[in-house]
């Protein structure tokens, strides 16, 4: 099977690991090699994180500066953090939500100015709070967003029903499911690099 | 044996594989990237005695006295925790073991969580003890049964090395979960563990006839990946994992050769697979330890090749394929174009303090008590844990940080040398671990210096493991060595925090001894784990706030936001603790909302 090399960045407390893990698990549900690199420790105290996914015929876990895939920023502007993953053809996945590092007189980073780096390349922007918390599962962006990456067809041959079994609850199945048929939603109105609002 | 699979991090593929191999001790101290080994065997290991220790150095003893007595033991512990246990890492090397002794080093490459990134093979080389090096998250499985099955046959501790992106790798992992734990009987062979100089001389050539048939056994224990042409490549633990994708995907058939046991390097396996090759490249993450044994072994047995180690294949940092392919490539004449993109973070993002973690709060009053007495630019010696944190800005109270239990030793050192009195702030975990034999010590030679612990019930950076200051009261400990003024306070109540800080701090100055003071309160996230329902919710008075920005810039609780007219508010990461509360001085915040059964007990447990 062809490599995906997905970044998954975001801010420690977020959910993030659990999100390498739900993914992780439905690679494995779908007999597909996978390996998760993740950080613990000290950075998971509301620092910076980055988990690596890497799926397919792969050895190494860290994935090359350069060739990530998919770059999930479940706080958005952490993906500018990680640009040296990126390449040309790099499709980023920007989580609606920004938050506001714990250093005095610095504020929250405006998603207009994330977007704005990001003029080069394909993103995605999810509403992944509202629709979690419309789902009624307000922690549950994280599963919002793999469903839209799911519904996008960024997960190659990993089929719908291993994500739907990786989700240990229903309420993040739920979350799956709205992010699945945003996804269907943006790719009906089409549109090369479409900024997915509600 | 009964084979499963499983999706699961190195760290709990070694659980699993220490449990199979029948391991019946198993002790640690919390660190990362070791702390799931223990984790993991105290959830899986139903028949196996697992223990926290105060420190490695227990820990190590711990494992190696069940060894002794024949039974299984297992150590695990990061790096830097293995150099508090050496003293008796060395002596086990000397004595042997009757049963079987496997000690993990979690070395962390990159420093992800650790103030150096050691390269712990150099243990095996200085004390000859085997290592073994897991190059992916199964061999992480296979070579700790394996170490566990050396360590047995040759009555010898073995040293289990993993990285990072070993141990915090999850993938898919076959297993057996058939166990029976290897327990000890008494043992009574004084002439052996008793290392007076005339054992320790005996023990000595056991040892050394011990390396060298161990050093014969692992011959086997390396894999060759033959390739074309007159270059090898000569590798070893995650690496490996880089060099085989790497080669795959770029077609270069190179020879490899994969070491599993990366200490000692059997002189044999290298001569026989060098043997007729020209080029030579060692390819390991951190320092050169293949590298060194490779080279002497060629220049010993008169064998010239071109040798490429460590002047292409970076030593900072964990390995990547870009350090990688920088120094494959080159050893193939060939250039590396990496990323063309640089990373354009908008902010910075350090880790911060929780919200309604108690050390913010102390680090307030600590800050306001000392300003009381013009202390506020003391040298703050500080220390390892969450608070390590307290170094950033708005605080600032961490001058020092290098070692667990390096607060009291180096304000004391501080305070020799310049006389102005050190302020200490040591967390209760690290306190336990190694700080008790440094309030021993201020006592003794009357050490001028103001010693604060922070108490937070739990070793919270690596998780909330339990801290022995749950059984021990640590105000007792120290009216028991002799500190004459000890006083405990609760962080969230400012006022009285600034007060005890003031006037432990004028005892100091006035009587030239020490002062412990404790501020005691439960880790945030420690208290969360244990409230099922909803936690109470701070807000902020809109028409009583001011915008002093006093709360989100001076006491920084990542829930509370400033507005764009300066005023503050607060999110929804807000867990109610009220610490902020007080902490404004036009009384704008207020929380709201029940207290959750067991929320009091809960923040004084
Ligand atoms: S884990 Fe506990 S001690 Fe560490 S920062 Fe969070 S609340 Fe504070
Ligand atoms: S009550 Fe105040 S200090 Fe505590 S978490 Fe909420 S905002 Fe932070």
């Amino acid at each position: 099977m062809e490599r995906i090399n997905i970044l998954l960045t975001g801010v420690g407390g977020q959910g993030i690991i659990t999100m390498g893990k739900m993914i992780g698990n439905a690679a494995v549900n779908a007999g597909v090699k996978v390996l998760v690199a993740e950080t613990h420790g000290l950075s998971q105290r509301g620092g910076s994180v980055q988990v690596h996914i890497r799926i397919g015929d792969v050895i190494a876990p860290l994935i090359e500066k350069g060739r990530a895939d998919f770059i999930v920023g479940l706080e958005a502007s952490e993906v500018l953090r990680n640009l040296s993953y990126a390449n040309k053809s790099t499709v980023f996945i920007l989580n609606r939500q920004t938050i506001k590092p714990v250093v005095p007189s610095v504020n929250a980073p405006d998603i207009d100015a994330v977007v704005e780096k990001l003029q080069a390349f394909s993103y995605y922007i999810v509403d992944g709070e509202e629709m979690a918390k419309d789902a009624g599962n307000p922690k549950g962006s994280n599963a919002v967003i793999i469903g839209f990456m799911l519904g996008m067809g960024f997960f190659g041959k990993i089929p719908r029903e291993a994500f739907e079994k990786a989700m240990i609850t229903d309420l993040n199945r739920k979350c799956l499911n709205a992010g699945y048929s945003q996804a269907l939603t943006a790719k009906n109105n089409g549109g090369s690099r479409p900024a997915i609002t509600r | 044996m009964m084979p499963k699979a499983k999706f699961m991090i190195g760290n709990e593929a070694i659980a699993a594989a220490a449990i199979h191999a029948g391991v019946s001790v198993a002790a640690g101290y919390p660190g990362t990237p070791s702390t799931e080994i223990i984790e993991n065997i105290k959830r899986l290991g139903q028949d196996v005695y697992v223990e926290w220790s105060i420190n490695e150095k227990i820990a190590f003893e711990t494992a190696y006295g069940a060894a002794i007595s024949g039974g299984s033991g297992l150590v695990a512990v990061k790096h830097v925790g293995l150099n508090v246990a050496s003293d008796p890492l060395f002596s086990s090397s000397y004595t042997g073991i009757n049963g079987s002794l496997v000690i993990v080093s979690a070395d962390d490459s990159s420093m992800w969580s650790s103030q150096n990134e050691q390269d712990n093979r150099f243990y095996g080389l200085h004390a000859l003890i085997p290592v073994l090096e897991p190059y992916d998250v199964q061999s992480a499985y296979d070579l700790t049964m394996k170490a566990f099955e050396i360590s047995r046959r040759f009555h010898h501790p073995v040293i289990v090395r993993t990285t990072t992106r070993i141990g915090h790798v999850r993938s898919r992992v076959v297993y057996s979960d058939d166990h029976e734990p290897q327990r000890g009987r008494v043992v009574k062979d004084p002439s052996t563990y008793v290392l007076a100089p005339e054992n320790a001389r005996n023990d000595r050539k056991k040892q050394l006839e011990r390396w060298h048939s161990i050093s014969d056994y692992l011959a086997s224990l390396c894999s060759y990946d033959p390739g074309e042409g007159d270059a090898i490549i000569i590798t070893g633990g995650i690496s490996y994992s880089y060099v085989r994708e790497t080669l795959d995907e770029t077609g270069i058939h190179a020879n490899v050769l994969r070491l599993d046991a990366t200490v000692p390097v059997p002189e044999k396996t290298i001569l026989k697979y060098v043997n007729g090759m020209k080029r030579v490249l060692v390819v390991e993450e951190n320092d050169p330890v293949i590298e060194m044994q490779v080279a002497d072994i060629l220049l010993k047995n008169g064998i010239m090749v071109e040798f490429h180690g460590k002047d292409l294949i970076p030593m900072e940092g964990e390995m990547t394929f870009e350090k990688l392919k920088g120094g494959l490539y080159t050893f193939y004449g060939m250039k590396y174009e990496g990323s063309i993109l640089q990373d354009e973070p908008l902010t910075p993002r350090p880790p911060a303090l929780c919200p309604g973690c108690p050390h913010r709060s102390s680090f307030y009053d600590i800050k306001k008590g000392l300003s009381r007495v013009s202390m506020q630019n003391s040298f703050f010696s500080g220390d390892i844990g969450c608070y390590t944190l307290g170094a950033l800005p708005p605080f600032r109270e961490q001058d020092a940080a290098t070692n667990m239990g390096s607060s009291l030793g180096i304000s004391n050192g501080v305070f020799r040398s310049t006389d102005a009195v050190p302020v200490a702030v040591i967390g209760d975990s690290t306190f336990f671990h190694s700080g008790m034999e440094g309030v021993a010590n201020a006592v003794y030679n009357r050490t001028a210096e103001l010693i604060v612990v922070l108490d937070n019930r739990s070793t919270a950076m690596t998780g909330q493991q339990p801290s022995p200051s749950t059984a021990i009261d640590i105000g007792n400990v120290c009216r028991a060595m002799g500190v004459e003024y000890v006083e405990t306070f609760d962080p969230f109540d400012a006022e009285s925090g600034e007060k005890s800080i003031q006037n432990a701090a004028e005892y100091v100055k006035n009587t030239g001894k020490p002062a412990v003071v404790i501020a005691k309160r439960a880790c945030a996230l420690e208290v969360l784990d244990k409230i099922d329902s909803e936690t109470p919710k701070a807000y902020v008075d809109q028409d009583k706030c001011t915008g002093c920005t006093i709360c989100y810039n001076f006491f920084t609780c990542p829930s509370i936001l400033p507005l764009s007219n300066k005023k503050a508010t607060i999110d929804d990461s807000c867990i109610g603790c009220g610490a902020c509360v007080e902490v404004c001085p036009f009384n704008a915040i207020s929380v709201k909302g029940e207290k959750p059964v067991g929320w009091d007990e809960a923040w004084n447990a």
